[in-house]
């Protein structure tokens, strides 16, 4: 890594805590942050009662199975690969590895970012048909990566939910 | 988060997304959101507080429902603490 992409990781590490003790600071970045603008809005009803539909989580706060590669830290532009994580994974076999929020929390309870445990509950009470494969980034991807994003791991995990046929999908940010 | 939501809709998939900043929710324009303003990190409220979290869910699975105009960021209001939540944490709960 080069000092300078040492540096701006190290920058975004402090600033990604402050963000997450004070959220009127995140706000404000988040009101000067240049993101994708769009007009046209994809959209398609929801048909079914939830207690027919196949659910999904997708989250981009970078948790990942113990055993799988972690997201790539190194590279302060982020890293827009996926993670498919099983419907019946239990909270212990997950890892999260995202530099830039504090997840102190969501280790400690993991329900309050990417709450496969209540899903399941839901899905046991019949009040969700079931808990499909789940899918999780990690949410900080600037250019060249935000092109892989796109192009590739989102419409990746896209078609996978099609194939899984995926009724519905709950999406949860770091 | 907004760019994976819009890509999973367009395959066909209704999609709900939990937002934190409205600004930037704004512009991306998920299908569907819910904003709260809570910590990073914190999308579905605090490690332990288990009708907080069961009350998000509920709201964003009607949300799934109730929104019917494409691009719309429903606001429940909730402040990150002393907040009663309406929801049996028996998950007895009515949904479409």
């Amino acid at each position: 890594m080069s000092l300078g992409d040492a540096l701006k990781q190290r920058f975004y590490q402090v600033i990604g805590r402050l963000y997450t003790r004070f959220p009127a600071l995140a706000r404000g970045w988040g009101r000067r942050f240049e993101a994708l603008s769009f007009e046209y809005v994809p959209f398609v009803r929801l048909e079914k009662p939830l207690r027919e539909c196949r659910l999904a989580l997708v989250t981009t706060g970078g948790v990942h199975l113990r055993e799988q590669t972690p997201f790539d830290m190194r590279d302060p532009r982020g890293d827009a690969s996926l993670r498919v994580i099983p419907a019946t994974t239990d909270h212990e076999r997950l890892s999260i590895t995202h530099d830039y929020y504090d997840h102190s929390d969501a280790e400690r309870d993991l329900n309050i970012l990417f709450p496969l445990e209540l899903f399941r509950d839901l899905a046991r009470k019949r009040k969700i048909g079931a808990l499909a494969t789940c899918y999780s980034f990690m949410g900080h991807i600037e250019p060249p990566h935000v092109e892989t994003l796109l192009k590739t791991t989102a419409p990746q995990v896209a078609g996978m939910l099609r194939q899984e046929r995926v009724d519905a999908v709950l999406l949860t940010p770091a | 988060m907004g760019l994976i939501a819009r890509s999973i809709e367009a395959a066909g998939i209704p999609t709900v997304s939990i937002i934190g900043l409205r600004d930037i929710a704004e512009k991306v324009r998920p299908p569907r959101a819910v904003h709260l303003k809570w910590p990073f990190g914190h999308p579905l409220g605090e490690p332990g507080k288990r009708d907080q979290q069961l009350a998000t869910i509920h709201y964003a699975l009607r949300a799934l429902y109730d929104i019917r105009s494409p691009g719309t960021i429903l606001d429940p209001g909730w402040p990150w603490r002393r907040q009663e939540y309406p929801v049996a944490t028996t998950l007895d709960w009515e949904l479409p």
